[in-house]
Order: structure tokens, then C-alpha cells, then sequence
């Protein structure tokens, strides 16, 4: 009995023995900034307060849920405007081509996927600099000039908030759209063919088929991978921060998702202790998301 | 009656390909509008004399790419970074996804749960903590740092995504090796890694292209143009409004995305079997 008690002893130090340096990677890289960023959202350590600051509670935290004015809460509203709007306009386009690429008579088919696929393969941050440069810009962006082509107006697509709110759900959606697609692609193809045959004979049309047999099919096949949109979409930062707020190059908008506006308040009006409870409220709300998403997963599997 | 349907089927097949060579091109467009702008001689594209395919072509903006800004210099730096933060992630990360897997011991769920909830979190969110701590070691501005932050960055994933492929992999056929006589040392090395190959080369290359798109910390910790990454240096080379060459940018965009974009269609085939059999969640 002992001699068991101390294997497993030996067999747990190994184990830990083993996996210890990248246990300690991540806590050196990951935990404890994550702890150091919770300590700070205690201070109110900012320009003013570089090395005399002082630990003032929770006084952070009120500001940033109970003060209106503070922004955090219209970043938040703005992110899940911003969530919701993304991820229906992508179920539902995706959805489209997806099932439009698997359209018996197509012989370019895969000529078409691998052309699709391009936004994804292409770096994100390059993507995002090509369309603020080569669409928006006001002198020499594509669409400024097709506007003034068309309108004789020279149109600032990023200056004021709902402008530059679509364009950066247009770039979104751009970049975001292949991924969908091939995993569409993917669950549609792995639908039982017999299924529309027999449809097909009960006189069932095209869009009664997608909804009856195809919809219901493909919702557990690509859940997964829809969860995964929602948390990327929710922690969208490099198109917003990117497309509008650049240091030195704002262009005008005042759209915050709430991580630009952590963002924001860390490395631009340096706000430390703000900024940190901040991102500390984040972290709550994404782990409160991840396990609601996870049981619901769990329930749908029993 | 049979001709009727005949041209129905025809004007489907048209509208059909229409729709997707619209989609084609509607993919493409700003890519092809940066080549075009890029190979552009006259600055045609810029005037109001516009058309989208450049009248005379040149490749001088690629030339000032190469001799004026130094992206040979950043090209390097990229390099060394990716490749020393694949290593550092990977030589950490294998041996401890495999404990996690295949070992029992204590603490082993609870470590796997934190682990799970740190995937979620945006390393955007802890930049100014980690800005301390780096400067606490005097790493800031230094291309250790920034690996170090990478590869820890990065660690949780690649534990996370290998361990789940490993869990896919029969336990039997390591006990079959035992009998064998193998140790354990070899039993990874011999028979549980080359059948992980697709995860190893999935999660390297996701690690490789975290690094070679990373420009947020780049930026904040890097100052000086000789240390900058592909990434930072294409930011610092944004055309604005008022300043900076949009040709030259374009150009510069192009030649930086290129070898992502072979990596990429290279490792398509892996992709699916690689990411979702490891099945994290974000």
C-alpha cells in the first residue's frame, strides 16, 4: 500500500518533471500577467501615478460598470451589435455559397473554393492595411474613386461611426467568410444524399429541403466551429483598431469594441488601473461564455 | 418541351458561374488592386484617368521595396524569431501535451481546466503587465523578449491542440511497442510522434504564422528600424493620407503575404484532421 501511494508520488513529480517548462512558459508569460494585470485594476496607477500609486479597491471596476460615461459599457453594447451583426450576415452568406458550390452541374468547383480561400490565407494584418489603403482611403482608395466616378462625391468611409462601422463589417466578413465556408462545405458534404432523393420524390422544393433536411443536419456538424466565430468575432481587435485608431492616423470614428477600448486606455490615455479592470471584466465575461457554451455542448451531445 | 428545359438548365449554369466569378473577384479585389497599383509605371491608377489594369508595367516599386526600405533586414529578423519561437514552443510543449494525455496524476484535470480557460484570453489584454515584467528583465526592445512572449503565448494552444490529438491515438499501440521492448523515450520518439505528424506540422505552422502576422506587441516593444519584424516594418510603411508611397506599400504587402500564402495551401491538406481532432475551443 505504501510502496503504491509513493509510485504514484514519483509518478506525478515525472509527470510535472516533464510538462514543467512549458508550465512555466505559460505561467511566466500568461498567468501572472494575468494576475499582475488584476493587481493593477486595484490601483490607480496612470501617468500621474508611474511609481507612487496606491491600491484604491474596487473604485476601477465602479467607474467602468457603473458610470455611463466612462464607455465601457457603449463599448460593450458596440461589440455584441457588432457579434450579432457579423455572425448572422456570415451564417447566412455562407450558407448561400456553400450550398450554391455544391450545386450538382459545377465543374469549377474546386477552381472556385481554392479562389475563395485566398482572404483567408492571406495575413489578417496585411488584408486590413489593403483595404484601409487600396478601398477607403479619401485620395486613393478603389471605392473613393468608383463614388466619385459615380457621384462626383468624395465619400470619407471611415470619418464618421456607422460608416466606418459597415466597412469594417465589410472587412470582417471578407476575411472571415472562407473559414465558414469550408466548414459548411465540409457538413454539407457529409449529409446522406438519400435523404433529398426521397424529398425530392414527396414533392419536397429546394427551399423546404434546406430547411428541412439540410438546416437540421449541418447545425450540429458546424456548432463547434460557430462558437469559435462568436469568441474570434467578440475579440475582434486588429480590424477595428487597424481600420480607425492608429496612433497618428485616426481617422475620425469613435467605434470601441471593448478590447480596443482596454487597448485604448492602456497605451494611449494611459490609464493603467482602468484599463486593467478592464480587461480583468473581459476575462470574467469570456470564461462565463466558454462554460455556458461548453454545457450547452455537453446537454446536446447526452 | 425537352428544349425548354435544356435552356433553363443553360441560363442556370450562366447565372450560376456568374455569381461566382463575381464572388471570385469580389475575393481577390483588394489583392489584385495592390498588384495592379504595384506594377503600375505612370501612377495611372492614382490619377482620374483610372482603370484597373496599369498601362505600362514596371517593377521599380518591388526594387525600392528591396533597396530603400530594409525588409531584407526585417525578412531576417522574422525568420530567426519564427523559427526559434517554433522550437521554443515545440520542445516544451510536445513532451508536456504528451504527460497530459497519457499520464494519470494529480492535479491533472484542474491544470487542464485553467488551461482551457487561459486559451480564451487575448494576450492584447495583459500587453501593459507583460510590459512591466519584460522591463523588469531589461527585454524590452530585445527579439528574445518578444520569442519568450511568443512561444509562451502560443504554448497554451499548441499543449492544449497536441494533447487532444494524442488522446485520439490508441493507447494500445504504445503497450504493443512495450512488449516490444521499447523505453519510454523511444516509444515517443519512435512511434507516437510520426504518427502525431499531422498535428505537429498544424501546430507549427499556426505558431509560425501567429508570429509572422504578430505586429501589436512588435510595435510597442521594438523601437528601431533595424530590429522591426516583417509585420511591424509593413506598418511602419502604411502610405497615410499625407505621407508614405501607396505603390511601394503595395508592393511591400504583396512580397510579405507571399510566403504565407504558400505555407498556407501547403498545409490545407493537414488543416482539418490537424485542428479538429485536437478540438480546443475559443
Amino acid at each position: 500500500m505504501k510502496a503504491k501511494s509513493n509510485t504514484g508520488a514519483r509518478k506525478t513529480l515525472i509527470a510535472y518533471l516533464v510538462a514543467s517548462p512549458s508550465l512555466l512558459l505559460i505561467g511566466l508569460i500568461v498567468v501572472f500577467p494575468i494576475l499582475y494585470t488584476a493587481y493593477i485594476s486595484l490601483t490607480n496607477m496612470n501617468t500621474y501615478h508611474w511609481f507612487n500609486y496606491s491600491i484604491i479597491g474596487l473604485d476601477n471596476y465602479k467607474r467602468a460598470l457603473f458610470m455611463f460615461d466612462s464607455g465601457f459599457l457603449s463599448a460593450l453594447l458596440n461589440t455584441v451589435v457588432w457579434t450579432v451583426v457579423n455572425m448572422v450576415l456570415q451564417l447566412v452568406i455562407a450558407f448561400l455559397i456553400s450550398n450554391l458550390l455544391n450545386v450538382k452541374r459545377l465543374p469549377l468547383r474546386n477552381f472556385y473554393k481554392t479562389i475563395l480561400m485566398f482572404p483567408w490565407a492571406m495575413p489578417g494584418y496585411v488584408s486590413i492595411l489593403l483595404w484601409k489603403t487600396g478601398m477607403f482611403n479619401s485620395q486613393f482608395g478603389l471605392l473613393t474613386q468608383w463614388m466619385e466616378k459615380l457621384s462626383g462625391l468624395t465619400v470619407r468611409w471611415l470619418q464618421n461611426d456607422v460608416s466606418a462601422f459597415l466597412c469594417c463589417t465589410a472587412v470582417n466578413l471578407w476575411l472571415a467568410l472562407p473559414f465558414m465556408i469550408m466548414i459548411m462545405d465540409g457538413g454539407l458534404k457529409s449529409i446522406d444524399r438519400s435523404y433529398y432523393e426521397s424529398a425530392t420524390l414527396d414533392g419536397a422544393g429546394p427551399i423546404r429541403q434546406a430547411v428541412s433536411i439540410t438546416l437540421p443536419c449541418l447545425r450540429p456538424i458546424i456548432g463547434p466551429s460557430v462558437v469559435i466565430t462568436v469568441f474570434t468575432t467578440f475579440k475582434q481587435f486588429d480590424i477595428i483598431y487597424l481600420m480607425t485608431q492608429q496612433v497618428g492616423a485616426q481617422t475620425g470614428a469613435h467605434i470601441h469594441t471593448i478590447i480596443t477600448y482596454a487597448y485604448e486606455n492602456a497605451f494611449i490615455t494611459n490609464n493603467y488601473g482602468f484599463s486593467s479592470a478592464i480587461s480583468i471584466l473581459i476575462f470574467a465575461l469570456l470564461i462565463v461564455f466558454a462554460q455556458i457554451s461548453n454545457r450547452r455542448e455537453k446537454e446536446e451531445t447526452v | 418541351m425537352k428544349r425548354k428545359k435544356w435552356m433553363k438548365r443553360i441560363a442556370g449554369s450562366f447565372l450560376l458561374n456568374g455569381f461566382f466569378i463575381i464572388c471570385c473577384l469580389l475575393a481577390l479585389l483588394p489583392i489584385l488592386y495592390a498588384l495592379s497599383v504595384s506594377l503600375d509605371a505612370k501612377g495611372s491608377l492614382l490619377s482620374a484617368n483610372f482603370s484597373f489594369i496599369p498601362q505600362e508595367i514596371t517593377g521599380e516599386h518591388y526594387i525600392r521595396v528591396f533597396t530603400e526600405k530594409p525588409v531584407l533586414q526585417w525578412f531576417g529578423n522574422t525568420m530567426l524569431m519564427t523559427a526559434a519561437t517554433v522550437l521554443v514552443a515545440m520542445v516544451t510543449a510536445v513532451p508536456a501535451a504528451y504527460v497530459f494525455s497519457r499520464r494519470k496524476f494529480a492535479g491533472r484535470k484542474v491544470v487542464l481546466r485553467v488551461l482551457l480557460l487561459l486559451y480564451s484570453f487575448p494576450s492584447v489584454l495583459s500587453m501593459f503587465a507583460i510590459y512591466k515584467l519584460m522591463s523588469t528583465f531589461g527585454m524590452i526592445n530585445t527579439h528574445i523578449g518578444l520569442i519568450i512572449i511568443y512561444a509562451g503565448t502560443m504554448s497554451v494552444f499548441a499543449l492544449l491542440n497536441m494533447k487532444g490529438y494524442f488522446d485520439a491515438i490508441p493507447v494500445e499501440i504504445e503497450e504493443a511497442g512495450r512488449i516490444d521492448g521499447c523505453d519510454d523515450v523511444k516509444i515517443v520518439t519512435k512511434i507516437v510522434l510520426p504518427l502525431a505528424r499531422p498535428t505537429l506540422i498544424v501546430t507549427g505552422v499556426m505558431i509560425v504564422n501567429y508570429v509572422w502576422n504578430e505586429y501589436i506587441f512588435s510595435i510597442n516593444f521594438l523601437t528601431g528600424s533595424d530590429r522591426m519584424t516583417l509585420a511591424s516594418g509593413l506598418y511602419s510603411l502604411q502610405a497615410t493620407e499625407t505621407s508614405g508611397s501607396w505603390p511601394v506599400f503595395a508592393a511591400a504587402s504583396l512580397v510579405v503575404s507571399f510566403p504565407v500564402l504558400v505555407i498556407f495551401f501547403w498545409s490545407q491538406r493537414y488543416m482539418v484532421s490537424g485542428l479538429t481532432s485536437g478540438g480546443v475551443r475559443g
